[in-house]
Order: structure tokens, then sequence, then C-alpha cells
């Protein structure tokens, strides 16, 4: 019974908060932070129910709709992780949002779609089916499209909000699919079920077809590669959107997705491997698009992407362990990060640009430590969360047998050390920078480049009102930072570690194609080689961002970088030019030509033909209207002359 | 009793013949009207016929229907002819053809 209660009283929190929004006032907050903090504690006293042996709490069925298709809510090890983490950092993240969205036209709305995201999310990890995992699924990507164009008044928001729905959606089509499959295939839609019959149900090529569908829409809700395009453009958002969303819950939905389809992916090498390299790739590419970004938040959104990448090769290989830990630490660091970039930007009114930011280490000092404390854990510097669970993907993936996707990994790790301490030294160190002429500091557009002060939010500044305490804003983040430093220890200990007893044989083993060769080193090594990268990347950005010299020529020095940075990654390798080449505008064209030809000589035309040729049959018919008496007699006479003939050569040959 | 059968049909065929012909073929509108008596009684004939044959009490009742339509069709049809009389002293009925087509 409170499972229901985690379950529901998001949803109830939305409805009532949208039903009477206007009336709650700055209530609006606190009402929707409880609707959240009152299932995490639900959650929490569930845990031991959870834990237990025999696949934890099981509500089956609530519903019966047809035969096998029931539906429920299960809570066992993996969704009890999952809805640890989005009722307590969504808490967390709420309750920062009272202060940071303080003074917002819509605040109670802001709060009704916060909310209603929670719902959406507990329906896809509480689910005990298919179909409900796909319905919390389109959710999901709904309260994703209400929230990235939450400021609605401007344009950009409102196109990143339609370009994050439709990938989406590509990314249901391919889940549906899989679904379609599994239906047609077991004929029933519980998880226990699918598991239970596919190996005989499905064939290999079946299998990996369910596989690859299953990953098309966890590649779109959580931005791998090509289907990321929408991630950095969902930064349009309000930033605790960005934590909570783009960062701690929904798009790590595909690292949930094909943890709890661990059987189906145990059982598909071929696939494994499809998600290990596109995991891989996302990873590095995201992280070398973090190099050359100036808005705060995309900095964090490309990291977002490149972590998630790290979780999707982790899992693509078979080391679901590391990749849930992963998703563990990730919440609470880019949780971290995110909201800390929110403080910044709040107190910078509105500013995103780190090259006018700097020097905020004296102006904002809890920031600057907390800030330091994300990007030493998502950097992975020992004793920090990330340590632990990047090592243990790292290493997973190279025990398991995949020696390039391990080199792959661990460059990102340097570059990741990189970006993120490119972006700490920017904001917090040398001197402000934000009274400096932005063409100075290469800046074409201060319109373009995220830097305009937003169109909703803070209209009413001019208006003197009550300032929310800052508690608000600096309390959730300070629970963080422990959190970020030390969440990562539960792997401490390897194979006897509480996390590997916590998950034990969980995900079942996976087949693999031939022996696995041993790794070529020990996990002691493959740590200290991430380590020398992760200190290289830290030397490169000392050189470029913090030396003396560095911060007094900043500059000038940001102004040449600004200049030359290379075409390709500004622009994200093309992938939106391409979409646009390949999708846009060919539909556009396709558009164009049906409004030119098709509407006019077809559609048009046989509505014209229609009208014509009934009139043309009524000039003949008309004709038949002679009014003489005699002719309409004569032809009844006929019609009753060819009645009886037609009698008479049916019936009349008995006689 | 085969062959008196015969023969009231062959009448009532006949007499339907010189009905239809009189319809179409006049046009005076009261010749027309005696014509469709014609018509009607032709159709009586032949339903009181089958009706004694075969003992069966329905063509008898259909003839009465028929008598009744035959009255209510003259009173119709004769109060027309009298009213497009009234209009055009010509008594033609291919002149009333206002609703030509």
């Amino acid at each position: 019974m409170l499972l229901y209660l985690v379950w529901l009283l998001p949803l109830l929190g939305a409805v009532l908060l949208f039903a009477f929004g206007p009336q709650l006032k700055s209530w609006a907050g606190p009402i929707g932070s409880a609707m959240i903090g009152v299932p995490f504690a639900a959650t929490l006293a569930l845990w031991p129910e959870a834990t237990a042996p025999g696949g934890g709490l099981h509500l089956q069925p609530m519903v019966t709709w047809l035969n096998g298709w029931s539906f429920g809510l299960q809570l066992d090890r993996l969704s009890l992780i999952w809805t640890l983490v989005i009722t307590g950092v969504g808490f967390l993240i709420h309750v920062y949002s009272i202060g940071y969205m303080d003074g917002d036209r819509a605040f109670a709305r802001f709060f009704a779609y916060m909310n209603f995201f929670v719902y959406a999310m507990l329906t896809l990890v509480l689910s005990d089916n298919v179909v409900g995992l796909l319905v919390g699924w389109g959710l999901v990507g709904l309260a994703s499209y209400f929230l990235i164009g939450f400021w609605f008044e401007r344009p950009s928001a409102v196109g990143a909000a339609r370009k994050a729905f439709v990938m989406n959606v590509v990314g249901d089509v391919g889940i549906m699919f899989a679904i379609f499959v599994i239906v047609a295939k077991v004929g029933s839609i519980g998880y226990a079920d699918v598991f239970a019959k596919f190996g005989t149900a499905f064939t290999k090529e079946e299998l990996f077809l369910v596989c690859l569908g299953l990953f098309i829409g966890c590649a779109a809700k959580s931005a791998q590669v090509p289907l990321h395009t929408w991630l950095p453009d969902a930064m349009e958002g309000p930033t605790p959107v960005s934590a909570l969303i783009h960062a701690a819950t929904m798009v790590t939905a595909g690292v949930y997705l094909i943890a709890r389809f661990a059987p189906l992916w145990n059982a598909s090498p071929d696939a494994r491997s499809l998600v290990g390299v596109i995991g891989a790739i996302t990873a590095i590419a995201g992280a070398v698009l973090g190099c050359v970004q100036w808005d705060i938040k995309r900095i964090l959104a490309y990291s977002t992407m490149s972590q998630i990448g790290y979780m999707i090769m982790g899992v693509g290989v078979g080391a679901f362990e590391g990749g849930v830990l992963h998703f563990l630490t990730h919440a609470f660091f880019k949780a971290q990060l995110f909201l800390t970039a929110g403080i910044v930007i709040h107190a910078l009114h509105d500013e995103q640009d780190v090259r006018r930011m700097g020097g905020l280490r004296t102006r904002l000092p809890f920031a600057f430590i907390a800030m330091l404390v994300g990007v030493l854990a998502i950097s992975g510097v020992p004793g920090f969360s990330g340590f632990f669970s990047k090592d243990a993907v790292l290493y997973e993936t190279l025990a398991k047998g995949h020696p390039y996707l391990y080199a792959v990994g661990v460059i990102t790790a340097g570059i990741t050390a990189y970006y993120m301490f490119r972006m700490l030294f920017l904001t917090f160190l040398g001197r402000y920078r934000g009274d400096v002429d932005p063409s100075d500091l290469g800046i074409r557009h201060p319109e373009l480049a995220g830097t305009a002060p937003a169109a909703g939010h803070h209209a009413e500044e001019e208006e003197p009102h009550h300032h929310a305490p800052a508690w608000l804003m600096t309390g959730p983040v300070a629970v963080l930072i422990p959190f970020s430093i030390f969440i990562g220890w539960v792997q401490f200990g390897g194979e006897n570690s509480p996390w590997a007893r916590f998950f034990g044989d969980f995900f079942g083993a996976a087949a693999t194609t031939g022996p696995v060769p041993a790794p070529p080193f020990s996990e002691g090594v493959s740590t200290a080689i991430v380590l020398v990268l992760v200190l290289a990347g830290f030397a490169v950005a000392w050189l470029r961002y913090w030396k003396p010299d560095a911060l007094q020529n900043a500059v000038p020095r940001l102004r040449t970088e600004t200049v030359r940075t290379p075409a390709l990654l500004w622009n994200a390798y093309y992938f939106d030019a391409a979409y646009d080449y390949l999708l846009v505008r060919p539909a556009r064209a396709l558009g164009g030509a049906f409004v030119r030809y098709v509407d006019p000589h077809v559609i048009d035309a046989a509505v014209r033909e229609a009208a014509i040729s009934s009139q043309w049959l009524g000039h003949l018919f008309r004709s038949f209207q002679t009014g003489l008496v005699r002719a309409y007699a004569l032809s009844i006479a006929f019609g009753v002359l060819c009645v009886v003939a037609y009698y008479a050569v049916v019936f009349g040959g008995g006689r | 009793m085969s062959a008196p059968v015969d023969n009231y049909i062959a009448l009532s065929a006949v007499l339907f013949f010189i009905g239809v012909v009189g319809v179409i073929v006049r046009r005076n509108p009261l010749i027309m009207l005696m014509s469709i008596e014609l018509l009607f009684n032709a159709a009586n004939l032949a339903l009181v016929t089958y009706a004694r044959a075969w003992v069966n009490n329905a063509g008898h009742i259909f003839a009465f229907l028929v008598i009744t339509v035959a009255a209510a069709e003259a009173a119709i049809g004769l109060a027309i002819v009298a009213v497009t009389f009234r209009r055009s002293p010509r008594v033609d009925v291919d002149e009333v053809a206002t609703l030509k087509g």
C-alpha cells in the first residue's frame, strides 16, 4: 500500500498544483516538495521489503486487462535504487527550486510540471511490465517537453522543447516496436513472463531486433549518438530542470531500460557490442564537445552526455553493477554541479557564459567549494564517488574483453578532467570579466550566446519583492556534497563490497561469443593509467586557464580561443546540419511540392471533378423529365413488360 | 376447371392491353381516366379468377382494395382534369407539361 503512495503522491501534487496553483501562491513550492519528500521517506521504509529474497515487493495484479495483460507495481533492487534517486535527489532539487524560481510568474506551474515529471519517472521504474514502462517512458518525454519549454515566451525554448519531444518520440517508436515483437511472440507483458519465456519464444535474430528497438528508445532518451542533439538544446529550461531531468534522472532512463532487460542483453552478445560501441562513441564525442563550449550549462550538458555514454558502455558490455553505480554517483555529483551552476547563474542575473565570469571564488565561496567537489567527483579523483564508479565501468569493460572500448573510455576520462577543470577555472579563478566588453572576449552576438536575460524569468525584478532565503538554494547542494564524495565507497572492496553484495547475481551472467581473454593488467594498473590521464587533463587545464600568465592575459586568450574554435566542434560535428539537410529540408521540399502540385491538381481537382460529374448526371436525368404523362405511362408499361418477361423466362419454363 | 380460368385470364389480359393502349395513345384526360379504370378492373378480374380457382379469399380482399383505390383515383383524377380545364379550354394532356425538367 505504501508503494501506491510513493507512486501516486507526485501525481496528486501535480494535479493539485495545476488546479489551485494561483490560490496556493508561495505554498506551491513547499507542497510540491512534500509530494516528493514523503515518497522518498516511504521508499526508505520499503527498503527491507524490496530487498527481501524473491524479487522484492510486487503488487500484482493491480489491474488485469486481457489474459496475460495484468498491470502491477514492482519494487525490486534495481527499481529501488532508481526510486530512491528520483525521489531523493528530486526532493532536494524541488527545495532548491523554491529559491531558484522565486519570483517567477508561473511558480506553481513549475512545481506542477516537476511533480508530474517525478510521477512519470516513477511509473517508468515501478512498472512490472513492458507496457507500463512504455507509458512511463512517453510521459517522461511529455514532462520533459513541458519543462524545457517552460519559458514559452522564448522561441528558442519552444524550439528546444519540440526538438527534444520529436527525438524522444523517435525512441518511443523503437521501444514500441520491441514491445510489439515481445507481445506477439511471448503473449504476455510482465517482465517475469518475458524473461522466463524469451529463450524459447525468440530466435536469435528476433532477440537482436528486440534489443535494437529497445536501444533506439534508450539512445533517444539517454542522448546517445546519433540521437543526442536535443540534450544541449534542452538547457533552455530552468536550471533545476536541467539538474533533475537532464542530469540526474530522465536521461538515465536508458540505463535503467538496459539494466531492467539484462536477461535479454545477456543472451544477445551482438546487441551488447552495439550498445557498448555507441556508448563509447557518445562518451568521447560528448567530452570533446565539452571542451569548446562557453555556456556553463552546455558544458555540463555535454559532460552529462559523455557520462551517460560511460553508463551505456558499462551496461552494454555486461558490467551492469558498474553502470548502475555510475548512474548513482553521477546523479549526485551532476545534480550538485547543475545546482551550483544555478547558484552562479542566479548570482550573475542569468549570465551563463563562462567567458563573462571569473573570479567568483571570493564572491561565491560556497559555490566554489561545491563546484570543486563536483568537478573532482566527475573527474574521478581518488576518494570521490566518480572514481569508484568510473573505475568499475572501465575495468569491467576491459575484463569483459573490449580493449578498444576501454581505451576510448580511458582517454575520455582524461578529456573529462580537462574540460571540467577548465569550467571551474574560468568560472571561479582569475579576475571577474563580466564588465569586459563582450566583443573583446570574442562574443559576437551576446544575445545569441545564451547571455540575454530571460524574457519570463524575473520579469518582476523591478518591483521590490521578498527574496527567498539563500539556504533554500545552498542547503540542497550542501546535502549533496557528502553524497558526491562518499557514495562511491559502497563499491570499495570489489567482490565483497556492499554494492556487489546488494546486487549479487541480480543481473545474471552474460553469454559470450567465445572465451574472454584475461585482461592484460590488473585493476590497480588500470586505475593508475586513468589517474595519469586525469592528471594530464588537469595539467592542460592548469596550463591554459590557471597558470599566472594565463590568468593575466585571460581576455585576449579567450578571444583567440573563441575565434579559433574548430568549426567541426563548434557545430557539434554538424549533426544538426546533417539532420537539417537529410530530413528537415527534404520534408519541407516534399511539403512544398504537395502544396504546389498535389493539392491543386489532385485533391482539389478530385473535388471539382466530383461536382462537375454530378452536374452532368443531373443534366442527363433531367432530359427524362419531359412532363408528358403519356411518355411516363409508356415507360411504366415498358418497365412492367420487362418485369413480366423476366418472370416468364425464369419461372415460366416449368409448365 | 382449367379451361374457364384460362378464358377469364385471357379476357383480363385483353382488357388490360386495351387500357394500356388507351392510356398511352389518347390525349384526352377523360378517356385516359376511363382507360385506367379498365386497367383496374382487368386486374380485379384476374384477382377474383385466381381467388376462385385456388379457393383463397386473399384475391377477393385485394379486389376490394383495388375498388377503393379506383374510387379515390377517379375522384382525384377528375378534380385535376377539372382544374386543368379551367386553366385552358383545350383538353390535351401533352399541354399540361409544366413539370418538364
